[in-house]
């Protein structure tokens, strides 16, 4: 992707900035979550409003890549500011860095948003040309509080298959979508009828979007439709979400695929310590096959709340 | 041995080459390149759906465990029909193994819950491109992305909830309502309150407010206006009666427009209220007889759609029905390891409300295990049987047998025996404490408003009170005003000297008699005015001549000192 090649020479090349920009930095220091992603050699790079003269110069010149500096979204959402990206450490995610940093996926379908999140459009490498970017708001997606929270991986990238459980009306799918592209798959699982109707109405516009509304306890009614996937991301916010997990596990997941389950711990037990709880479906995990990778809390989006990731070890 | 794999695409029928291997825990080890994995397995036959309907209505039959039309034709033809009678077919589903052995007779060993041959599906979805002769995965997905989309359409379409969800949509629409009736309610009281303010006092009800507005208009048609449609007869001669000695503010014809529209509104939303509530009765008798019967069809409506749908109420136990609409204060308890709630929505049950507090609890609990026994019922009985007239038999049984023993709790004496609660124990000496309530009679008072009562007085009565609540008002403000200035004064005495506050004293006073003064002539008829201007008058007028009369005698003091 041309972001990744056009990164490097940039950040040297505009060295010379980089003092006047200063300010930038300090906005927004709290974020460790970021910090992965942003490599030391950029800092300069982002830039702030129209309110710098020397901009103009900037724009368009060699050392940027053919890059221009990021527009506002096309719904007014951040019109006038100026916005760079940059690709998150995780491949796939990018941040968009204005006037505050926001995590950011490439919109499979430009020109529409799926819940009334902004949207943020760059100038792509061939000019004239434009690439659709889609916020992802960590408070709404327990996947982006994750990456926010300093996931080491997510296993989620472009290309792969995903199986999704707990969907709910796919405004988080609809990102993770966005991450695998085209050439990857998701398979995304919801039992309400009611979310499932919004999920469909998702689906409809993305072609790598399998909705699959059945009950995840039960993969068998849904083992025609899946194929073997990379990656499994349970939301399911159940009492058994452990087992769930692992069932589909047995059904779905290759041999040293993934899984990525967000916790809820007062779902599971309301008057355990949600540290007791981690650890006890940590421990169910390590017993199916399973081992652990990390484990991360995701405050301050979401309470008592961990994601935890781990490798399918079914035959070793 | 055979192994059916179902795909998105078709029905496979793939033929194990070495079949000792399938018992091996390294089953999996076959399945490893995709050159293995052909020579372990090699496909017999591929039976591909014609259409996307047709895979909808297969794929809708596998996952119920049936054996739909095309596999069955697929089965004989290639198992059957090819003489393999004999030969073992591996099926993933143990339901659908089962239906393939009693329709067809083949011999079916299937993968269980436990997974006993999960190792071999796994490695057939994981090698299936290879498996089946190179074929275009992009071919499979899309054949996945139509199915599957087929598939939850159908599933939406034919939800088997959409019965409860009328009743769930309507309940909460009945709250809304109620909701929006009474903020409607309580601004065209204000709002006309400020032409005739004691109609508020003279009718309670907010229906007939609004129709008595309606109907009246400014408050001096009241005269001419017919409420007999509308009010008993004593309240109309009340109103009329107040009407003209009201004190309220004349208003304009478009502020009465405005008034009148939303009046239409109270109106029309409480007449669709009601038209609501009955709909919801008939759907609850329809869908919840038994449930009906035992808690009413709000109560039951709202336990419902607490649950989501009748089958997932039918599923809770009854400790969770007891306390179904509690559950932050369930929670907020087993956290912090206090009592747990008694009721939840079900307190609102007319059978708990009868009893008497003390009972509530114990109420709640028997009423929730028998509406537990009737939801189920309910819930599992099919569309005729709840059409019968015996359909709510259980409920109401439950219904009388609760009745009967929460007569039985009141009166003391435990009439089932049950527990014996008394066997062992003599009953305490009654002693009197002092925190027993007496009988408070003034609750007796009935909505019924006596009709030899003379309209007038009640009229005057309505207009006295507002004046009181007016004076009262006004009197708490001076009072407020008062104390503040004291505590100036106060603050202030040491450094004023005693001129200033002795003006403050006399500016008080001043106030304080003006205020009274005012007091006094509200509520005057024009003739009185006049009449107490005139007296005014004249007392003025003597007291300027006394006032001569005193000058002129201390002048002829002074003179006469002189």
């Amino acid at each position: 992707m041309a972001f990744g090649e056009g990164g490097p020479p940039r950040g040297g090349g505009r060295g010379g900035f980089g003092g006047g920009r200063g300010g930038f930095g300090g906005d927004r220091g709290g974020r460790g979550g970021f910090g992965g992603g942003r490599g030391g050699g950029r800092g300069g790079v982002a830039k702030r409003g129209g309110d710098r003269g020397g901009r103009g110069g900037g724009r368009g010149g060699p050392g940027r890549g053919g890059r221009g500096a990021g527009r506002g979204g096309r719904g007014g959402a951040r019109g006038g500011s100026n916005v760079v990206l940059e690709p998150h450490k995780h491949p796939g995610i990018f941040i968009a860095k204005g006037k505050d940093s926001l995590l950011v996926t490439k919109n499979l379908v430009p020109g529409e948003a799926v819940y009334g999140e902004k949207r943020i459009s760059i100038e792509g490498g061939v000019e004239g040309t434009k690439i659709e970017y889609r916020v992802w708001n960590p408070f709404r997606s327990k996947l982006a509080a994750g990456v926010l929270g300093g996931m080491d991986h997510i296993f989620i990238e472009p290309g792969k298959k995903v199986l999704y459980l707990g969907a709910a009306s796919g405004t988080s799918v609809s990102h993770v979508a966005d991450i695998v592209g085209p050439e990857g798959v998701v398979y995304a699982v919801e039992f309400s009828p009611r979310s499932g109707r919004d999920l469909i109405g998702m689906a409809k516009k993305r072609t790598n979007v399998i909705p699959i509304v059945e009950d995840a306890r039960t993969p068998q009614k849904y083992r025609m439709l899946v194929s073997a996937v990379d990656v499994i991301f349970a939301d399911v916010a159940q009492p058994d979400q452990a087992r769930i997990v692992v069932l589909n596990a047995e059904y779905f997941l290759k041999n040293g695929g993934h899984v990525v389950i967000s916790i809820k711990a007062s779902c599971i037990d309301s008057t355990a310590s949600p540290e007791a709880v981690f650890a006890q479906e940590v421990d169910y995990l390590r017993k199916q096959k399973f081992k652990p990778i990390e484990q991360v809390t995701l405050e301050p989006y979401e309470r008592d709340h961990a994601m935890v990731s781990a490798v399918y070890q079914r035959h070793k | 041995m055979l192994v059916l794999y179902e795909t998105s695409l078709g029905y496979c029928l793939f033929k194990v080459t070495d079949t000792g291997k399938i018992q091996n825990q390294d089953v999996w080890e076959e399945f490893e390149t995709p050159e293995k994995a052909n020579k372990f397995l090699k496909l017999k036959s591929l039976h591909r759906f014609t259409s996307t309907v047709t895979a909808v209505e297969e794929i809708t039959a596998l996952q119920e465990g049936k054996l739909g039309k095309g596999l069955k034709q697929f089965l004989s033809d290639e198992v059957v029909g090819k003489g393999k009678g004999k030969e073992q077919l591996m099926v993933a589903d143990p339901k659908l193994g089962h239906s393939i052995h009693k329709k067809l007779g083949i011999n079916v060993v299937s993968d269980s819950i436990e997974g006993l041959y999960r190792d071999m599906f796994r490695g057939i979805r994981e090698q299936l491109a290879v498996l089946l002769d190179g074929l275009d995965p992009k071919d499979l997905a899309t054949m996945s992305l139509g199915l599957s989309h087929s598939l939850s359409r159908f599933k939406l379409k034919f939800s088997p909830d959409k019965v409860d969800t009328m009743v769930v949509q309507a309940v909460a629409l009945l709250d809304d309502l109620d909701k929006e009736i009474n903020i409607y309610a309580m601004r065209v009281k204000e709002w006309y309150g400020w032409h005739f303010p004691e109609l508020g006092k003279i009718i309670v009800d907010n229906l007939a407010y609004a129709k008595v507005i309606k109907a009246m208009g400014f408050r001096t048609n009241a005269s001419t206006t017919d409420f007999s449609s509308i009010l008993p007869e004593d309240l109309e001669a009340t109103v009329k009666a107040a009407a003209e000695i009201s004190m309220g503010t004349e208003i304009s014809d478009s502020d009465i427009n405005h008034i009148h529209s939303l009046c239409d509104q109270v109106i029309a939303i409480t007449a669709y209220r009601t038209q609501l509530a009955e709909y919801l009765r008939n759907r609850m008798n329809a869908i919840a007889p038994n449930l009906t019967a035992l808690v009413g069809e709000l109560v039951g409506a709202r336990l419902i759609s607490h649950a989501g749908s009748l089958l997932s109420l039918a599923k809770h136990p009854a400790s969770t029905v007891q306390i179904l609409g509690a559950e932050k204060a369930l929670f907020r308890a087993l956290k912090t390891k206090h009592d747990t709630p008694k009721y939840g929505l079900i307190y609102h049950a007319s059978l708990i409300g009868q009893a008497p507090p003390k009972l509530k609890g114990k109420m709640a609990r028997m009423v929730a295990t028998k509406a537990a026994l009737s939801i189920r019922v309910d819930a599992l009985t099919d569309a005729d049987g709840k059409s019968e007239p015996m359909a709510p038999s259980i409920g109401i049984e439950n219904r009388a047998k609760l009745e009967a023993r929460l007569r039985a709790l009141e009166e003391g004496a435990d009439a089932t025996g049950v527990r014996g609660a008394r066997n062992g124990k003599k009953q305490a000496k009654f002693s009197m404490s002092g925190e027993t309530s007496t009988y408070n009679t003034a609750a007796d008072a009935v909505d019924l408003v006596p009709a030899q009562r003379d309209p007038l007085e009640t009229a005057l009565q309505a207009t006295l009170d507002v004046k009181a609540e007016k004076k009262k008002a006004k009197e708490a403000k001076k009072a407020k005003k008062k104390e503040e200035e004291g505590d100036e004064d106060e603050n202030k005495m040491d450094v004023d000297n005693e001129e200033e506050s002795e003006k403050k004293r006399k500016r008080r006073e001043s106030h304080a008699d003006g205020e009274e003064k005012k007091i006094k002539h509200e509520g005057e008829t024009e003739e009185e005015r006049k009449a107490r201007k005139k007296a005014k008058k004249e007392a003025k007028a003597a007291a300027a001549s006394a006032g001569e009369a005193v000058d002129s005698t201390k002048k002829k003091r002074r003179k006469s000192e002189a």
